[in-house]
């Protein structure tokens, strides 16, 4: 099977991670932070190197700083609800996951949606400021579209936040393990991570770095501290951080982490996009392919792209690959708002990622397959 | 030489602080601690033997929370 659906879920994991969670599972299965006795401190010493790893990863201000959450939308919601308060307004772009849209609308926070420019960062940076208005509190957005890989201009954001004195939190589902993040250079307030997408850990594990405080939570419980007392503790990251962690998966992550810095995550993206580049000038060639974006140049996109064939439903388009064993992701990728953007409400699109584990020779498989005038004539029959 | 036992509340705050203290050559530990007089009940706390004041000085330019300091009995 040709796996393309990686920002998803990277489908393959390298094998030290797989190792990483077999160890974990064998000898790190005491609960961490709570108990006294040697094996739990084992355990606990185990989720404090990945805590300080994972902190130097991202250049955050310390390892207390590093929270372990469910998933990337845990995070999300995390900050979101945790932060903003009635009276607040609060800008996001037009390529936001739904991960960020549904809480808003919960929250019933006022904000405005700021279109992302899909060729000029200035234009987008410039639509930013714009949407400020005396009460805004955050910006919070993307850093990579799940939709068409475009990279938002972060660190440019994160100047515009420091000089307007707002909040600013990312949306790093994408671009986490993708590209470098420095939060301190980035001035990223609040840093939202998917470990099993770019950092190749086993999925049910999130990460929330913070620069900042979060004054409320979300969930409150054990925390193996101050149990007599009925108040969440407010310290990080206990404070965001009830019930037991994912030991295995975090264990995963710190393999994870070693399996980038080992092959270098510049390398990586470089390799990735050369990739991504190969399979946008194939599809480019079929007449009867639309495509949304310029080709992705690297740093300016993830190593990912949205297609469709003109008049056909994405899902028609991904059920014929997954006959030919290539898996990809039709359908609204959860992110209405970027398909309302690139006019694609009608039939969703047919998202292509790829991952370190990818080859040109499956770009290749994958292009011929789709070029085949057969492929085109299968699918044009199936709508009739 | 004498001993102390530096509360820190979190366990992540205490591996931390143990850290810190056996890099500057203190002998460290992390204990589990449970309720005692004034206490929240459980938590966590560094036993280190040395300069104490030196320990804590490290500790809180590291930005190790303390809550609490104390000498050990034995």
């Amino acid at each position: 099977m040709i796996y393309f659906d990686n920002a998803a879920t990277t489908g393959k994991k390298p094998a030290e991670v797989i190792n990483a969670v077999v160890t974990a599972l064998k000898g790190y299965s005491a609960n961490p932070g709570r108990g006294g006795y040697k094996y739990s401190a084992k355990t606990a010493d185990a989720v404090f190197r990945v805590r300080e790893k994972t902190a130097e990863f991202f250049c955050a201000e310390g390892p207390e700083k590093v929270v372990f959450t469910l998933n990337c939308t845990h995070s999300i919601n995390a900050v979101l609800k945790g932060v903003l308060k009635k009276g607040d307004h609060i800008v996001v772009s037009s390529l936001e996951h739904n991960a960020v849209m549904r809480p808003l609308k919960k929250a019933g926070t006022s904000y405005t949606v700021v279109e992302v420019s899909l060729t000029d960062d200035e234009t987008t940076v410039e639509n930013f400021k714009r949407a400020i208005r005396p009460n805004t509190k955050m910006i919070f957005c993307t850093g990579g579209s799940n939709v068409l890989g475009r990279l938002l201009p972060i660190e440019r954001i994160g100047e515009l936040c420091k000089e307007k004195k707002l909040l600013f939190g990312v949306d790093a589902a994408q671009i986490a393990g993708v590209i470098p993040i420095d939060m301190k250079k980035m001035n990223i307030d609040y840093l939202c991570v998917a470990a099993h997408k770019g950092l190749y850990a086993p999925m049910g594990l999130g990460i929330l770095i913070c620069r900042k405080s979060i004054p409320e939570t979300i969930i409150e419980g054990g925390t193996g501290t101050n149990s007599l007392d009925l108040t969440q503790p407010s310290e990080l990251p206990e404070r965001l951080e009830s019930g037991t962690v994912n030991v295995p998966a975090i264990i995963g992550l710190g393999a994870g982490l070693n399996f980038i810095e080992k092959r270098g995550i510049k390398r990586l993206y470089s390799e990735e996009m050369k990739l991504i580049k190969a399979i946008y000038n194939g599809l480019a060639k079929n007449r009867n392919i639309e495509l949304y974006t310029p080709l992705p140049e690297p740093w300016s996109y993830a190593p990912l792209l949205s297609f469709n064939f003109k008049g056909i439903e994405s899902n028609a388009v991904a059920r014929l690959l997954d006959q030919n064993n290539i898996a990809v992701r039709a359908g609204y990728h959860c992110a209405p708002s970027a398909h309302k953007q690139i006019g694609t409400l009608e039939n969703g699109a047919v998202r292509v990622s790829v991952s370190a584990f990818n080859t040109f020779a499956e770009a290749d498989t994958f292009i011929k397959t789709v070029n085949d005038e057969n492929f085109f004539k299968i699918l044009k029959k199936a709508i009739e | 030489m004498k001993g102390h036992l530096i509360t820190t509340g979190t366990v992540t705050y205490a591996l931390k602080g143990r850290d810190i203290l056996r890099k500057k050559g203190f002998k460290a530990s992390v204990e589990r601690i449970t309720s005692g007089e004034n206490s929240l009940g459980c938590g966590y706390s560094i036993a280190v033997w040395g300069d104490i004041k030196s320990a804590e000085q490290l500790l809180r330019n590291s930005g190790v929370k303390i809550l609490k300091i104390s000498e050990m009995n034995n």
